[in-house]
């Protein structure tokens, strides 16, 4: 990515209070549970610290937005993004299946349905710490302000509906980063799924959990499936300190809590902004 | 007459009977499979490059396939789904020791899931040249965290018997070198930036792997073989006590599976 180059001739900006914490070695902040028996590493790591990973690089901020398809996720990434830049912040994005080494490979398993559930969970780690480990960390490291869209809440929840055990999933992720703030956009499945037949004139098989034998119904499958996410959700917004935002609310009210929280993580204070022409369909 | 061999040994492990149909014995990811919670049988091989261990399988599953017994052979990194994905990330050197681990455990959970797990409980004898042992030495070596290693691999049935060829670093390198024109990059473990010269850092790579699965010895209760006694005579160390531990004649030609 071209972004990427442009950040890193950008100066380190700013260095968020949080961060000051991690360097030097002050006691999690609230919010922040400490990983199984484990020392400075839970600060950044649920459990394992990522192998040759110091911890002490990291200058930039991890935001992430959670949420069911449907729940506007990616347009309120693209106005942080334009909102964040305006402001002098370097920005990366991550996603699922953006990893260079197995995005594709996880397209094609998905096309062909012939993946058991096992796999295709470990398929979608390896897209997850290539993406950490390739376009993540280099961008924490230089002060950039990472916007994922969607993390390890979504497969883990995704995994847990399918019959495979939590803890299991939590210790695959041990060596996630955790990140400074994370947003649920909480939807109704009703609404997710409004929304989603109007953006594509169709409902794809596996946001519809198809593969689970729901329903032969396409509509009752999707409700029944996404409510199952919904309530894995509901398990780890405690678990996780999420801040839960009404997905349900207007764009532009929805992006002005997502403004004045990420403002005060960043120090700033003026958190006004108008998204421009190019933006400018989405503000509705 | 090798079937007849076998029956007349006494030392036989008891097989616990077929679990009720219905009752799924599918390992589930976080809950170890507990040895034996199927009908058929797991044979592994394990042992540094070099160490024989795969000649020594070969032959074994000769003799087994020579005497009719219903059998299944799988080799470690070989399931067609992530294949293109692991050779794109060793080709263009993508991978990391995480997602080198990781990658190699969306293939081991593919064969298991498809091949290994259903075998097993169509009662099945499955011999596993490499098998999760080689993931914990590997990885571990390349600095990944024990712990979550073996989280990763919860999902994986515990072998009936696991065979470790134990052969001393020199021999095993020399093997390895004398019959290869070319190193690849992640298996010299260039990776580790352990030494530029490959062969210098092959070796210190296998000294590491080496050094993780001694360690594994009597955790995992490896059957330690020695890797420098002749083939003829090892093999026939292999077969005694494949024949020891493990009820053949239930895989044996024209004895139906039991109910």
């Amino acid at each position: 990515m071209s972004d990427q180059e442009k950040e890193k001739e950008k100066p380190n900006l700013q260095v968020a209070p949080a961060d000051l914490a991690h360097a030097t070695g002050t006691p999690l902040p609230a919010g922040r549970p400490p990983g199984p028996g484990e020392d400075g590493t839970a600060q950044y790591f649920y459990g394992e610290a990522l192998v040759g990973f110091d911890p002490s690089e990291i200058t930039g901020n991890l935001i992430v937005i959670e949420g069911m398809d449907g729940s506007g996720r990616s347009t309120q990434i693209a106005l942080l993004q334009e909102w964040l830049e305006s402001e002098g912040f370097a920005v990366q994005t991550s996603g699922l299946r953006r990893s260079n080494l197995v995005g594709r490979d996880i397209d094609e398993l998905l096309a062909k349905n012939a993946v058991t559930r096992l796999t295709l969970s470990l398929m979608y780690a390896t897209d997850f710490f290539d993406q950490v480990e390739h376009r993540v960390l280099p961008a924490l490291r230089s002060g950039t302000v990472v916007l994922a869209d969607r993390f390890i809440f979504t497969l883990v929840a995704r995994g847990v509906v399918r019959g495979i055990n939590r803890d299991y999933l939590n210790g695959l992720y041990a060596m996630a980063l955790r990140p400074h703030l994370t947003f649920w956009l909480n939807v109704r499945p009703e609404t997710a799924f409004a929304r989603e037949f109007k953006k594509a004139q169709a409902i794809s098989y596996w946001e519809a959990g198809r593969d689970m034998s729901l329903s032969h119904d396409l509509y009752w499958s999707f409700i029944r499936y996404q409510t199952m996410i919904k309530r894995e959700f509901e398990v780890m917004a405690k678990r996780h300190s999420f801040i839960e935002l009404d997905g349900e609310a207007s764009v532009s009210a929805v992006n002005k809590q997502l403004r004045q929280r990420i403002g005060e993580q960043l120090g700033i204070r003026a958190t006004k902004y108008t998204p421009s022409a190019a933006l400018a369909h989405l503000w509705r | 007459m090798l079937a007849k061999n076998l029956m007349e040994n006494q030392d036989i492990i008891q097989k616990v009977p077929r679990p009720e149909p219905g009752k799924s014995t599918l390992p589930q990811p976080g809950k170890p499979v507990p040895s034996r919670a199927y009908p058929g049988a797991l044979i592994v091989v394990e042992g540094t490059d070099g160490s024989g261990k795969s000649t020594q399988l070969y032959l074994l599953k000769r003799w087994l396939e020579i005497g009719g017994y219903r059998l299944h052979f799988t080799e470690w990194n070989s399931s067609p789904l992530v294949k293109s994905a692991t050779r794109r990330g060793k080709q263009r050197r993508l991978l990391t020791p995480t997602t080198f681990s990781l990658l190699h455990a969306a293939d081991f959970a593919d064969r298991c899931e498809r091949q290994i797990m259903p075998l097993l409980q169509g009662d099945y004898l499955v011999l596993a040249d490499r098998y999760i042992y080689t993931a914990f030495a590997r990885d571990a070596a390349r600095g990944c965290p024990g712990r979550w290693l073996r989280n990763l691999y919860r999902f994986a049935p515990v072998p009936d018997i696991t065979f470790y060829f134990r052969a001393p670093l020199d021999v095993a390198v020399h093997r390895i070198l004398s019959g290869r024109p070319k190193l690849k990059y992640y298996e010299a473990g260039m990776d580790l930036a352990l030494s530029y010269d490959r062969a210098e850092s092959f070796r210190l790579f296998q000294a590491r792997i080496l050094e993780e699965y001694d360690k594994m010895m009597d955790s995992d209760n490896f059957v330690v073989l020695d890797g420098t006694l002749p083939v003829n005579k090892l093999q026939k160390q292999m077969r005694d006590i494949v024949a020891s531990k493990i009820d053949l004649k239930r895989f044996a030609p024209g004895i139906p599976a039991p109910e």
